[in-house]
């Protein structure tokens, strides 16, 4: 289903014509001039007679008005787009009195035309739909007008707007709870009495204690008033580690973009249990990061903020200097990486020896290409030996490592740890 | 019959009606090229090249006819390093694309036609067929409707008109032998076609 934008017509863009003569035109020129060239040189009117018609159409073509610039709105019906989603851009010619228009998209990188890229008439829709996540451009328009009698055509190019296509996001509907969460309004069952809806127990009454929490059944047998307990219902703040130092791996199904739709998908996931949840985005040693905050938008600007980081190499704040801000303390650290840069393995030892609570999602799929020598065979041991050690030193500090391979639900990886709240070890 | 199916059925057979429509003019674009060649061609003469002239203009006609089939075919998206199959492909297709096949089969019938002794009616058939697969050509290829030439119909009736004067000035008798009254007829056809270039733009006016 394609969005319908919003109702405000698309500003016009004037564009300037080249005009030159149509194919049919030169071919009309090629017969009057074969003809009147045979007549002088063979001296045979009759010749005359047969370039006439064309000479004619010529002539009266020539005659014609041409319009120098056209006005073309152009105007996508959505500019943030998640892959494999459809847009139209909507397309229209103004200031055209007589003549005919054609359409032609030359569509930009990554993107992918739904049915046909070329349209006539003064209005147009094309369909296209990013294949991959990033900023796009849609590509350029190759506008051509043509006169009334199609002996000449004016081409005019315009460029189209650039659009945002996010990571589809995986599906995930549990989220990991951490045991011990900040005295935070949430929706999370803390293991403190509070006013919260899940049972948690039965104690004696006490002056103060409302009438309706009695529990009549236990105060009969006891001979004593008891009341009902309940768990307090917190949040808890989590950020969304993404390592974006490597993308190995088919494009589309890459490490990188595995992580940023697991990042999608978990940010989407956390929101919806009202917890806080931030982004940090590592690159070589550095870091753009994003606080932790609450409600439906923050999931769109965590996912601008990863887009907005992809250029590959360092921006923003040193990752060990992050403020309190980016990483609170106690705060559920989520982190989508391949494991492949060594100084991102430090740093994450780094922050669990800091206290930390993380949860190590691998989205490597990918290894080394298999050849056939010896010392290939050997190479590609020793590489899976000690990505084996990196997953086994973390586990080892107390950081659960889980593989994704991008097809499952995240669910699955993460059943371990969405049973029961997870122990933050100091 | 009203319901949800309806409309389908009615976008099929539209989509139909085009492609035939779309079918048969690339086909009269041969049939036309090709009806064109045998006029000019017969009866055969065997000098001025005149085979050679006859096989280009039977292949520039028969590859006209081929771009206008191809037309729609999508050229292969640019890949980083294309198999043999997909360059070859994609040169076949711009070559088709690019060269002037229509011009070269103008220019190789209208040859074929001053290889023959001077026959006016015979050449302004000619004429009136090689605007016709021109008309066509260009029709096909720009998968416009026979109505889109509606508009150029009064200069197409003049240029028949100066067509037929032209083929009417090449059988009158020769005022007297050598090159003089020869050249005098061709001065009175370019009289002529400057004469219907006048009166172009009374008749060319508000169409």
């Amino acid at each position: 289903m394609i969005p319908n934008g919003p109702g405000s017509p698309a500003a016009g863009t004037e564009l300037e014509l080249r005009w030159r003569s149509s194919r049919h035109a030169r071919r009309l020129l090629t017969l009057g001039l074969t003809g009147l060239f045979i007549a002088i040189l063979a001296r045979r009117p009759e010749f005359a007679g047969l370039a006439a018609p064309a000479l004619l159409l010529l002539a009266a073509g020539r005659a014609r008005r041409r319009p120098p610039r056209i006005t073309v709105r152009a105007k996508p019906t959505t500019r943030r787009v998640f892959e494999g989603e459809r847009l139209a851009v909507d397309v229209a010619a103004d200031d055209v009195d007589e003549g005919s228009v054609r359409w032609r998209l030359h569509q930009g990188p990554e993107v992918a035309p739904v049915g046909a890229t070329a349209a006539d008439g003064r209005q147009a829709r094309f369909v296209i739909t990013p294949e991959r996540w990033g900023r796009r451009q849609i590509g350029t328009l190759e506008v051509t007008l043509r006169d009334r009698w199609r002996l000449a055509e004016g081409h005019a190019t315009m460029t189209l707007p650039g659009l945002d296509c996010y990571p589809a996001p995986a599906a995930q509907r549990t989220t990991v709870v951490l045991r011990r969460l900040p005295n935070r309004l949430g929706e999370h069952p803390a293991r403190t009495s509070g006013e919260g809806i899940e049972f948690s127990g039965v104690r004696e009454y006490v002056p103060g204690d409302r009438q309706r929490s009695i529990n009549w059944a236990a105060s009969t047998r006891r001979g004593r008033l008891q009341v009902n307990t309940f768990a307090a219902e917190r949040s808890q703040d989590v950020v969304l580690l993404v390592d974006s130092t490597s993308d190995v791996g088919q494009p589309g199904s890459s490490a990188l973009d595995l992580a940023l739709r697991g990042a999608g998908a978990a940010a989407r996931a956390y929101l919806e249990a009202r917890d806080r949840v931030g982004v940090i985005t590592y690159q070589w040693g550095g870091a753009s990061w994003l606080a932790p905050a609450l409600g439906r938008r923050q999931v769109y600007r965590i996912i601008d903020s990863m887009l907005a980081s992809d250029a590959g190499y360092s921006r923003g704040a040193s990752f060990a200097r992050l403020p309190r801000a980016a990483l609170p303390p106690g705060a559920l650290v989520v982190v989508f990486s391949p494991l492949l840069d060594q100084r991102f393995v430090e740093a994450l030892r780094d922050m669990r020896e800091r206290g930390f609570s993380m949860l190590v999602v691998d989205v490597l799929n990918t290894e080394p290409p298999a050849r056939r020598r010896t010392e290939d065979r050997l190479a590609r041991r020793l590489w899976r030996m000690e990505q084996d050690a990196i997953r086994f030193s973390l586990r080892e500090l107390g950081v659960p490592v889980v593989h994704w391979d991008g097809e499952e639900p995240l669910d699955l990886p993460l059943a371990a740890h969405t049973r029961r709240p997870m122990a933050a070890r100091r | 019959m009203t319901g949800p199916g309806r409309p389908r059925a009615v976008a099929g057979a539209a989509t139909l009606r085009a492609v035939a429509g779309a079918v048969g003019m690339r086909a009269a674009a041969v049939l036309l090229g090709a009806g064109c060649l045998i006029w000019a061609a017969l009866p055969a003469v065997h000098r001025g090249y005149a085979t050679f002239v006859l096989a280009v203009t039977i292949a520039a006609v028969a590859a006209g006819g081929l771009r206008l089939a191809l037309a729609t075919v999508p050229v292969p998206d640019e890949t980083y390093w294309p198999s043999p199959g997909v360059r070859a492909w994609r040169a076949f297709l711009d070559m088709m694309r690019q060269v002037p096949w229509e011009e070269g089969a103008v220019i190789g019938i209208a040859w074929l036609e001053v290889l023959h002794p001077s026959r006016p009616w015979h050449t302004a058939v000619l004429g009136a067929g090689l605007i016709a697969y021109l008309l066509v050509v260009h029709l096909a290829e720009s998968d416009a409707r026979l109505a889109t030439l509606r508009p150029q119909a009064r200069v197409l009736g003049l240029g028949a008109v100066v067509l037929a004067l032209g083929a009417g000035a090449g059988m009158l008798p020769a005022a007297g032998p050598g090159a003089g009254s020869a050249l005098l007829r061709l001065v009175a056809a370019g009289a002529l076609i400057a004469a219907a270039g006048l009166v172009l733009p009374y008749v060319a006016r508000d169409v």
